[in-house]
């Protein structure tokens, strides 16, 4: 324990006095305070506060997890490079203590950094400020969905013939991810409705959504919801985010929606619906979503402590930036990509390893803090603990252990 | 039980490339045996094996073949590591580090606890001289006091084996002399020291047993006492004269 925290101490003093800290710092302060004056909103102040969190947040956040993912491989690389290493491995210390104490003197520089943005946004935007749960309605999953689809799609006779001979678990991961794209249409005087679990008696309550329609122009919404007892009426466009407050006390688990305007609408209920039930407020928010960042920046401290570990430091930053873009990139790339371009060898294999890459940086992808407080969505405990566990401390012993490995595996 | 602290037996190192192709055969079947209090000389000319044969005794090399053993253990294990003291040949501070800094870094690396920790750091500071700037960053020291430091923290866990690669490397002659001086003194308290060193009127000064590498293999070893001849005379009549670098020609 007591090597562990001279390792923690010596990164942490190297990263003060090599003015790491002090860079990271000015970046994130220049950056928090210049970005106001040169962003535009869309002239609303719920969308100027939208653009500020997401923007000001996230663009520290990117500049931390670039720059403490570089020094990261330098930690025991330079190290090795320089030879001071050996004088460490010689002592009776646990390689593994090696490894975590480095890496957690990165994420304390990391939190420090954060947290003080964290605090300039408070300052900026103030304490008041809502926060709900969301809740999706219940629905089978994308990939019940994709199975219950695949059958159908089998049975047809028109069905292409280069389908059939398809691998099935191609086609299925296909339909799972075009599952969450499906349209419902409600025409013009039908209505439409959605089970939610979890709203009874709530009162306060919204709903937030997103109608499109089968063309691209902006049509005029109107209708009414109705959940429970509660009720609210839309009046806006197609193509915005509209949100109806519901009077009254929620409850019923059905929220059906009456189209009364002259036009059919349509909206994916998986992306486009969510009912609202407040929760706690803006400075909790920012709280779990702070959390959440400083844990993601753990798993990518604790992977550039890995590579810096296994493979020179030039080799390292290299593989850690690559990897980085790539999984920056991935989610949309398997999103987007058109599947039938899949049938020429080089795409299938560019797919291949997107794809892999995607599931591989997943835990730190699939985590929105900044889009779900900028939204005022609420990110649950839950969720939280989920990536603490997961990226805090799970994904960095396990990568930790590894760089142990790669460390005494290396002549000196 | 055996005397033996150090134990090497047919140990085989070859160094390969990328590919895995061998390139050197840095040390070939040496045995050797460092006995508990004695001070011992692994001597040789450069690139004669010393510093790989050092490597891999501290565990920072894996043989290629045969055994290496530190207190009857694997030189990796925690236990042979905890009674290690380790001066490489250059002293590879960290420079954004004060001298004290140093010392109750390495202290609780040996799992010092932090007053003990200072208390060692200020005694091995007095002891190497450095006391006046143990607040000073490493980073701007001259090369004799960066060695004075490294030598202090070699010493810091109490160690009973310690291993001097060319300790006396950028030193003045006093400071030379202090460190010969120390080496005799630590010997007397019955610490092991493991020493190699270019500079043979050092090493005969300071060694009770040597032994004499040349191209990986050992070719003469011994008991100063009962070498016969100065150790320089010795040495030069089992390694050669150094012909190969025909000085005298290239002078002419």
């Amino acid at each position: 324990m007591i090597s562990l925290w001279r390792i923690f101490w010596l990164e942490s003093v190297s990263l003060l006095r090599s003015k790491t800290v002090a860079v990271l710092l000015a970046a994130s302060a220049a950056w928090m305070f210049a970005f106001p004056h040169f962003a535009a909103g869309d002239g609303t102040a719920e969308g100027a506060r939208e653009m500020y969190l997401h923007y000001s947040l996230g663009g520290v956040f990117a500049i931390l997890l670039v720059s403490l993912l570089a020094s990261a491989t330098g930690a025991i690389a330079s190290e090795r490079a320089a030879k001071r290493l050996q004088l460490t491995v010689v002592r009776p210390v646990s390689l593994f203590a090696v490894a975590w104490g480095k890496a957690a003197a990165h994420v304390a520089v990391g939190a420090l950094t954060l947290a003080f943005a964290a605090v300039v946004a408070l300052a900026h935007l103030g304490a008041g400020g809502k926060c709900s749960h969301v809740l999706k309605p219940v629905m089978e999953s994308e990939r019940e969905e994709a199975a219950r689809m695949y059958d159908a799609y089998m049975a047809d006779p028109e069905t292409p013939e280069a389908v059939k001979q398809a691998k099935k678990s191609v086609v299925l991961r296909l339909l799972a991810q075009r599952a969450g794209d499906h349209y419902q249409t409600i025409a013009a005087g039908s209505s439409a409705h959605w089970r939610f679990d979890g709203a009874d008696g709530v009162s306060n309550a919204s709903v937030r959504l997103r109608f499109s329609t089968m063309f691209d122009s902006r049509q005029d919404v109107a209708g009414e919801f109705t959940f429970g007892g509660a009720k609210g009426i839309v009046s806006n466009q197609t193509q915005a985010v509209i949100e109806v407050p519901l009077k009254g006390a929620a409850g019923g688990g059905v929220l059906e929606f009456s189209n009364l305007g002259a036009n059919a609408l349509m909206l994916r209920p998986r992306k486009d619906i969510g009912v609202m039930v407040p929760a706690d407020g803006f400075p909790a928010n920012l709280l779990r979503s702070y959390l959440t960042m400083v844990s993601i920046l753990a798993l990518a401290v604790s992977f550039g402590i890995f590579l810096g570990a296994a493979l020179s430091r030039p080799v390292a930053i290299f593989t850690a930036m690559t990897v980085l873009a790539l999984g920056e990139m991935s989610p949309g790339v398997v999103d987007q990509y058109p599947d039938q371009l899949e049938t020429d060898r080089r795409d299938r294999i560019g797919l291949a390893i997107t794809r892999f890459t995607e599931r591989m940086t997943r835990p730190v992808s699939s985590a929105s803090p900044l889009e779900r407080l900028s939204r005022d969505e609420c990110v649950e405990w839950g969720s939280l603990l989920k990536v603490a566990v997961c990226d805090l401390v799970l994904l960095p012993a396990i990568l930790a252990a590894l760089s142990a490995l790669a460390v005494s595996r290396r002549d000196y | 039980m055996s005397d033996a602290i150090i134990e090497l037996s047919g140990v085989v190192k070859i160094f390969r490339d990328f590919w895995l192709r061998p390139t050197v055969k840095a040390v070939d079947g040496l045995d050797l045996e460092v006995r508990r209090g004695e001070v011992f000389g692994l001597l040789g000319p450069n690139g004669s094996g010393k510093s790989t044969t050092i490597k891999m005794i501290l565990g920072l090399l894996a043989p290629t073949a045969g055994s290496v053993k530190m207190f009857g253990k694997s030189p990796k294990s925690k236990e042979s590591r905890s009674r290690l003291g380790y001066l490489p040949e250059l002293s590879y501070l960290h420079p954004f580090l004060t001298a004290r800094e140093t010392l109750r870094y390495y202290a609780g690396l040996c799992s010092l606890d932090r007053k003990t920790a200072g208390e060692r750091a200020s005694q091995l500071l007095e002891m190497v001289g450095l006391s006046g700037v143990a607040d000073r960053r490493v980073g701007g020291f001259s090369k004799g006091m960066s060695r004075r430091v490294a030598l202090a923290s070699a010493l810091v866990g109490k160690p009973e084996l310690l291993v001097l690669d060319e300790p006396t490397s950028g030193l003045d002659p006093i400071s030379t002399r202090e460190v010969k001086l120390l080496v005799k003194a630590l010997a007397a308290k019955g610490m092991t020291v493991l020493v190699t060193s270019h500079l043979l009127a050092d090493a005969e000064d300071i060694c009770d047993r040597i032994m004499i590498l040349n191209h990986g293999k050992s070719v003469a070893g011994g008991r100063i006492s009962e070498l016969g001849s100065s150790l320089e005379e010795f040495f030069l009549a089992k390694v050669g004269s150094g012909d190969d670098f025909a000085l005298a020609d290239f002078l002419a």
